[in-house]
């Protein structure tokens, strides 16, 4: 009997370890969730290209286009591979890319959006990363879609050409 | 052949950089070197994907081709084959097209992550996988003989070569990627614990004991349903591991973009083989066993300890891998586990498996006097403490746990020179099992130069202008000039330092930064000076607007010893199939 039960404790191991990477599986998209059809939080930060403004919730809120909400930075790796993304997305009509510029100094991302282009609208500079957090942002780049005022959808990570052909402009389309 | 013909296809359309193809717009571009566009239709998820399924086939046809098993054996290890190669044909078709096409043609591609391009990456995946797939064989022919209660010697001689070679395969492909992050990441290191790398290694792990199991099964015939389950286990591993990177619920600097849909893919397929596989095993394992009395002092006895001292290892590196998965859905809290886990809890495993490891080739099968076996292994015993205990008076680093291990590995060493390669009327000849004694030295090797690298690395981290002069250890870097020059695909900045020992030149060394202009990335290349005994690396930054350049230079102890052991080990896996190719 004992020895029955030996000799089925591998499969028992394998069928907990799936269960439990099912779970895993899925837990990304509900981490998605907690923003998801609430209003964008409220926040205003001073412009990375223009000292004298603010960069605020009002810009969103007030939009008619889709708006995309990029946080990104210039000392991310994975940021500098998703830019080409970004200049694609930034072209699509009814589209409007802004950015947050996460924990970084002036000169680093001034000089990461010279050389590599801007295809943001505007930049907002968070160096303390205080605005990231009220958006939940933990780790960058993330992308929001914000349609009036409301956060239709996150993406964690950088954005690949094949995720903006397959969920990100199906739901632009959706949206128009 | 299907699968052979659109492999082609795909190098093709990288060769000729057919944009119209989603891939190569991705991962190729037109400037791009001929090798890297090679390795480019293998360096990416999809790509990659079709190669592992061009291997398995290849691994099957072989297989067919060279087995010696009896016809029902043969024909029902490559239906199980067979199998796997249709599930991951699905998984191809229908979540990662390599062929998809895009809606418009563009002119130039998005070019190949210049990390990735270094010769050493262009062919560790293949070699990786080969092994991977190798064990995939072994897993079919276990699955085989399970359904027709035929594992005894004969099964073992069959799969040893197999798993030999897969074995061999896996240890190069692991040895090359290792290879490659010390030379072109950059971090100074050769092992970071990364779940990718851990993915690799667990599969290595749980082969290793295969290999020692295989081995009792095919002299001692005992052993079977442990011999099948560590078959299937090993296989587990390496799909595992596939699932763990492919489905990107681990973050590494490996991950292929994640997509959930793929994940899901993988999970079902592992599940189905596994659950269907190990539900066999648990009906039919029971009546494999052939029960064989031998003494608590025997080879069996040993082989089998350091088997279970693996497979601890084995559970350390797994727990550490998945542990951040578990923590993320039941606390909903980010943790990543460090070198250090992974250090403190396998470096007392390593003591009992070294030592393990010194006596049970000493062993007999079945039975033994200690007596006799003091008395073989006595000189390399006393050697390796008095060699070992000198040397550490004259290097006063090392700690107590470091100077122990040195001479374990020590003896471990001569004891497998001692007695594998005997002298005899002043000439010298192998035994038969040179092929394990210099795996086994390769080992000890390598866990030498693990701790002498530890130790003795130095580093310095520092600002310098041209002409500065920077000290580390016993020698001087001049940082004499400063250039730039344009090559194909990008432009660099070139430090030019010279290495100076008691006032002489020894080397010169010029560390890199290089703009990619696609896609535009920016890498810092190491200038390695490479000697017997040590590695000098130097790796520089240079910060906008500034006279001075940031630099990094390390002084790496024993580089050359840590592949030369991995070297070693896959030369005496070479040496042990050889043997047994030649005497079948």
């Amino acid at each position: 009997m004992i020895r029955k039960i030996l000799f089925y404790s591998p499969l028992l191991i394998i069928i907990l370890l799936g269960i439990l990477f099912y779970y895993s599986l899925n837990s990304e998209t509900k981490s998605n969730s907690p923003l998801i059809g609430k209003q964008i939080p409220e926040f205003s930060i001073e412009r990375l290209l223009n000292d004298n403004d603010q960069f605020s919730s009002k810009d969103l809120i007030s939009s008619e286009t889709i708006n995309f909400i990029n946080v990104w930075a210039s000392w991310c790796i994975p940021c500098r591979a998703e830019h080409n993304v970004l200049e694609l997305l930034s072209k699509i009509d009814n589209v409007d890319l802004y950015g947050i510029n996460h924990k970084d100094t002036k000169k680093n991302a001034t000089n990461f959006i010279n050389t590599l282009g801007n295809p943001f609208r505007e930049i907002g500079f968070d160096s303390d990363g205080r605005t990231s957090i009220e958006w939940g942002v933990f780790g960058v780049p993330e992308t929001f879609i914000v349609h009036r005022g409301k956060i239709i959808y996150k993406h964690i990570g950088p954005i690949h050409i094949s995720e903006l052909e397959d969920t990100i402009i199906p739901i632009i389309k959706d949206l128009n | 052949m299907s699968c052979l013909v659109s492999f082609s296809i795909l190098i093709y359309i990288y060769i000729t950089s057919d944009f119209n193809f989603s891939l190569v717009y991705q991962n190729s571009h037109t400037e791009k070197p001929l090798i890297y566009k090679l390795s480019g239709s293998w360096g990416n998820h999809e790509g990659s994907l079709l190669m592992w399924i061009l291997i398995l086939t290849i691994f099957n046809f072989m297989f067919a081709l060279m087995s010696k098993a009896n016809i029902r054996l043969t024909e029902i290890t490559i239906g199980v084959q067979s199998f796997l190669i249709l599930g991951f044909l699905l998984f191809l078709l229908f979540t990662s097209n390599p062929f998809s096409l895009l809606s418009e043609s563009p002119n130039e591609g998005l070019g190949l992550n210049p990390i990735l391009q270094d010769p050493f990456l262009a062919i560790h995946p293949p070699i990786l996988y080969l092994g991977y797939v190798g064990f995939s064989l072994i897993f079919s022919l276990a699955i085989a003989g399970l359904l027709l209660n035929h594992i005894d010697k004969n099964w073992a001689s069959i799969a040893k070569k197999w798993t030999l070679s897969a074995w061999i395969l896996l240890t190069a492909g692991i040895g090359l990627g290792s290879y490659w992050a010390y030379n072109e990441l950059g971090w100074g290191g050769y092992w970071f614990w990364d779940p990718v790398e851990n993915a690799s290694l667990m599969p290595w792990l749980a082969g290793t004991a295969l290999i020692h199991c295989v081995s009792i099964l095919e002299k001692r015939n005992t052993l079977q349903s442990w011999t099948v389950l560590l078959s299937i286990l090993t296989f587990a591993l390496s799909l595992i591991g596939t699932f763990l990177v492919r489905s990107g619920i681990l973050n590494s600097v490996h991950a292929f973009a994640s997509d959930p849909s793929r994940g899901l893919f993988i999970l079902a397929f592992l599940l189905i083989v596994l659950i269907a596989s190990l539900f066999i095993f648990a009906r039919k394992g029971p009546f494999l066993d052939k029960e064989i009395k031998y003494h608590l002092l025997s080879r069996e006895t040993g082989i089998l300890v350091n088997n279970w001292l693996l497979l601890t290892v084995l559970f350390v590196v797994f727990l550490g891998t998945v542990y951040p998965i578990f923590t993320d859905i039941i606390l909903n809290e980010n943790i990543t586990v460090g070198p250090k886990y992974y250090i403190f809890s396998i470096t007392p495993i390593i003591f009992l498996f070294i030592f393990a490891m010194i006596i049970t080739p000493y062993l007999n099968w079945s039975t033994n006097n200690y007596k006799i076996l003091i008395q073989k292994i006595y000189k390399p015993i006393l050697l390796s403490v008095m060699l070992i205990f000198s040397l550490s008076l004259y290097y006063d680093k090392l700690s107590i746990t470091e100077i122990s291990l040195l001479i374990l590995s020590s003896i471990l060493i001569m004891a497998n020179l001692n007695s594998n390669i005997l002298f005899k009327n002043n000439s010298f000849y192998l035994t038969s099992n040179i092929g394990r004694a210099l795996t086994h030295a390769g080992f000890a090797l390598l866990i030498i130069s693990i701790i002498a690298n530890a130790s003795y690395a130095k580093e310095k981290i520092t600002q310098a202008k041209v002409d500065d002069k920077i000290i580390v250890g016993n020698y001087d870097f001049i940082f004499s000039s400063i250039s730039q020059e344009k090559e194909k695909n990008y432009h660099k900045i070139i430090a030019n330092f010279e290495m100076q020992q008691h006032s002489g030149t020894l080397k010169k060394l010029s560390p890199e930064i290089r703009f990619y202009n696609n896609p535009p990335t920016i890498t810092s290349e190491t200038s390695i000076a490479r000697m017997l005994f040590r590695d000098i690396y130097i790796v520089m930054n240079v910060p906008e607007n500034q006279e001075f350049i940031n630099v990094r230079i390390h002084i790496k102890p024993f580089m050359n010893f840590i592949w030369i052991s991995i070297l070693m080990m896959m030369i005496g896996g070479l040496f042990s199939i050889s043997y047994r190719i030649k005497n079948s």
